[in-house]
């Protein structure tokens, strides 16, 4: 190989105009990098969703009384072990709901607006239904995450669902 | 180089730019539904529905695989 023929001497050359010229083949080549890069990212998230350990805990947590909500109040919890933060929702018909108080676009802190049976993201006017978690408007991609709520002796428990695709 | 070849770069001298212009444009076209497939992926493996992002890797890497092969069998004098 010649000294001419050296590719140092093209990733460097020594004119400043050849050395900030980006050909056609070079942008491919990037492209096909990000491309790459995609592929990568999906992967990731394919191997986290297949691999990961699931640690939720699955037993019953006590959470309060239902003295302790009143009518169309909620409470904030954490359940044990975990960080995330809770919802759960005393409606104005006598039931209790329990959701993950993260909006689902970009977990802003969601919350139940009294009477309109409706849970709010003051962020971007994102709505869900307080009955379902499904979204009723605005820009959230999914439903919220739900727990099973249970009352025992006026006591208010609640618990993960059961994944059924584990 | 057969005659063929000459006549046929005769004929039409801007096949190979031509191309190269295409690849670009198929490249960013394939980038674009990546992305889409990346958010499909994210948004179903947080709704647990994991086999999504299964699908979604697959179709992926197989575009990935359809502009590398192309960049790899372009002439290599086409800038």
């Amino acid at each position: 190989m010649s000294n001419e023929d050296k590719h140092w001497k093209k990733d460097f050359p020594v004119n400043r105009a050849q050395s900030n010229q980006v050909s056609r083949r070079d942008f491919a080549k990037l492209l096909a990098v990000v491309s790459g890069g995609m592929v990568a990212g999906n992967g990731l998230i394919a191997a986290r969703a297949y691999l990961a350990d699931d640690k939720t805990n699955y037993e019953k947590q006590g959470i309060c009384t239902i003295q302790d909500i009143p009518v169309g109040g909620t409470k904030s919890f954490v359940m044990e072990g975990e960080s995330i933060p809770y919802i759960l929702i005393h409606t104005e018909e006598g039931e209790f709901y329990a959701y993950e108080q993260k909006c689902t676009h970009l977990s802003c802190a969601v919350y139940y607006k009294p009477g309109t049976k409706k849970i709010e993201c003051p962020c971007h006017n994102g709505w869900f239904d307080v009955k379902t978690g499904e979204v009723l408007q605005g820009p959230p991609p999914r439903p919220l995450k739900k727990l099973i709520v249970s009352i025992e002796n006026e006591e208010i428990f609640v618990q993960h669902p059961k994944q059924e695709n584990v | 180089m057969s005659s063929f070849r000459t006549a046929q770069e005769n004929a039409h001298p801007q096949k190979k730019s031509m191309i190269m212009s295409t690849l670009i444009v198929v490249l960013l076209t394939n980038l674009l539904i990546q992305i889409w497939l990346l958010y499909t992926a994210l948004n179903n493996a947080l709704n647990s529905h994991k086999e999504v992002a299964l699908s979604t890797f697959i179709a992926s890497f197989i575009l990935f695989l359809a502009g590398v092969i192309w960049l790899y069998l372009l002439p290599k004098n086409v800038k």
